[in-house]
């Protein structure tokens, strides 16, 4: 059996009583686009949670480049080379978008206080060309000096991904990307993930709405109630009985045309 | 696009440079009077305090009450060292940043997983327990009565005892380690420091080890509070345990507060004022205090970010010390070299 990027063996995570992710089994192989969707409550977060090392698993285990996170921070899986962005946004306010950026080059970079004092061993040039380089791929080179606290909604979307990109993610995960954008902006925002799994990244989209997800997933992982319920390309999930009765079964019903 | 570095653009620095070690002492010198020779160092050393404190609380975002204790186990070393083991100068300003590093460090292992306000109390409590310690372990400290350090200020067989000398001598060593604080703060390893503050979870998902960076610069700042305690303790000749007590923590903190969080300028021009403007205003007797709170009243509410905030000085110090890594097209510097 060949080793994927991702391995999600039977993961299990628990709150008191309810099991938010229930035994869920799947994976990702390098340079795939593949979509987590699911109802409102269906556990999506969670896996991504248990994935990123921000929740411990209660049983089974995630494998990341062949390394088992079980256990691990989530900077530990960061400098593995998982990138991530917030369903809330959560960009650095009070720090312009430049240095925003950075943040990402430099938590996979060696870090310490003493580089920053003695050496000049170019580590300021890696970052910063690192940081401009994932600028240009968002757009975002023109307004590099502003606070990032003064962007616009959609803006600080593509900063928060920029910011995962100075990283150099081997894997790119986006949650709820395309929350709060009008159809405009999330067709511009479904081309900019398509040219970055062109350029070689592997991505995974968490969506609650499977518009952007059908449009552009080559394979799409549907949970319900915590559990996995499909696991196929989006033609065939989209005919499945059991996710059209997860989702006509809540008011968020709508499957993508 | 990297730019070469143009002389012009140093001005800042350099005038700064000459005021401190030309200007200064010419005038002292020209007036011959102690007391303004304490006043030039006090206000010199409280500089080196708020620009460590400028790296844990006004970068990394950690609300830090006990800073001042730091200062006082510096102080305590230098004094100890000095009078116990007859070291000089030369030995007792490393020793004594080390010290209060390692305590730092020590105390930091169980602490730096707290959060917001527990972590004030934490340092609170850490801040409490050093002054009691300097207070009450009187065969080890002499207690209330304090220490007389007899001796001067003495760098590899030099004598830089007198007064312009101590002066040079202070201001030389505030010089260096501003200028180390500056690199920190001003560098990717202060983007990282913010990042914590900004949002410690977010941070931690980029890479960064956030905990391991808390403790770093918690550690850093002690030891810069302690060569501070070092100078202090060989300028004044006599350390008590008044001198490093809670209200002394909450002065620094109020010198980077006013002079802006964050902002290394700030944290220097906060020291200078609420050193200097109490000494200035002498002559108003026991009013001046109030005269001083009132300043620190009116510059929070009408400059709630400081008197040079953080983001004008990033860009201050981007555009003056032409530390920036790139211009943008319209000229304006981002990055750091």
């Amino acid at each position: 059996m060949t080793t994927h990027l991702l391995d999600i063996d039977q993961a299990t995570r628990r709150f008191g009583g309810v099991l938010a992710v229930d035994s869920v089994s799947s994976h990702v192989d390098e340079g795939e686009l593949v979509g987590l969707i699911g109802p409102n409550g269906a556990g999506k977060t969670t896996l991504f949670n248990l994935i990123s090392g921000f929740t411990p698993l209660s049983a089974g285990t995630v494998r990341f480049r062949g390394r088992t996170i079980n256990g691990m921070r989530p900077n530990q899986v960061a400098r593995l080379g998982l990138g991530r962005t917030f369903q809330n946004l959560r960009v650095f306010p009070n720090m312009s978008v430049f240095d925003n950026v950075s943040v990402g080059a430099v938590g996979t970079l060696p870090q310490g206080p003493f580089g920053a004092l003695f050496a000049r061993d170019g580590r300021a040039k890696d970052i910063s060309d690192r940081t401009w380089h994932a600028l240009e791929l968002a757009g975002l080179t023109g307004v590099a000096d502003e606070l990032a606290a003064n962007l616009s909604y959609g803006r600080r979307k593509y900063l928060e991904i920029a910011r995962a990109l100075a990283m150099q993610p081997k894997f790119l995960i986006l949650d709820e990307p395309a929350a709060g954008l009008n159809d405009t902006e999330t067709r511009d925002l479904a081309a900019f993930i398509r040219r970055l799994h062109a350029g070689g990244l592997t991505i995974m989209l968490v969506e609650h709405d499977m518009n952007l997800v059908m449009g552009i997933c080559q394979r799409v992982i549907v949970l319900a109630s915590g559990r996995k319920i499909a696991d196929a390309p989006p033609d065939e999930v989209r005919r499945m009985p059991a996710v059209l009765e997860a989702y006509l079964g809540t008011d968020e019903g709508e499957m993508g045309a | 696009m990297n730019e070469s570095r143009s002389p012009t653009r140093l001005i800042v620095p350099v005038l700064v440079l000459l005021m401190v070690f030309a200007a200064l002492p010419a005038v002292l010198a020209s007036f011959d009077r102690g007391y303004f020779y304490q006043i030039a160092n006090l206000s010199l050393i409280f500089v080196l305090l708020a620009a460590s404190l400028h790296l844990v609380t006004g970068v990394a975002g950690l609300l830090h009450l006990g800073h001042a204790a730091f200062y006082g186990v510096g102080a305590y070393t230098a004094a100890l060292l000095a009078t116990k083991a007859g070291l000089g100068f030369t030995f007792t300003l490393p020793l004594s940043g080390l010290v209060a590093a390692l305590i730092a460090f020590l105390v930091a292992l169980p602490t730096m997983r707290l959060v917001s306000i527990y972590f004030a109390v934490a340092t609170l409590a850490i801040g409490q327990m050093l002054y009691l310690v300097m207070l009450n372990w009187v065969d080890f400290t002499k207690g209330p009565n304090g220490i007389i350090v007899t001796k001067g200020l003495n760098l590899f067989g030099f004598d830089l005892s007198g007064r312009l000398g101590t002066y040079y001598t202070v201001a030389a060593v505030v010089t260096l380690c501003v200028i180390a604080i500056g690199r920190l703060s001003h560098s990717y390893y202060g983007n990282a420091l913010r990042s914590i503050r900004e949002d410690d979870q977010c941070a931690d998902a980029m890479g960064v080890r956030t905990v391991r960076l808390k403790m770093e610069v918690f550690t850093l700042s002690a030891f810069f509070a302690g060569v501070a305690g070092s100078l202090w303790a060989h300028m004044t000749g006599y350390i008590s345990p008044g001198d490093f007590k809670f209200s002394e923590s909450i002065l620094i903190l109020a010198m980077i507060v006013v002079g802006g969080l964050g902002s290394l300028p700030g944290a220097i021009i906060g020291a200078l004022l609420l050193i200097l403007l109490p000494e200035g205003l002498r002559g108003m007797g026991d009013f001046r205090n109030v005269m001083v709170g009132v300043v620190m009243f009116l510059s929070i509410l009408f400059l709630p970010r400081g008197l040079l905030g953080e983001v004008s000085a990033l860009k201050l110090v981007r555009q003056q010390l032409n530390a920036a890594w790139r211009r943008t097209d319209n000229g304006i510097g981002i990055g750091w070299r």
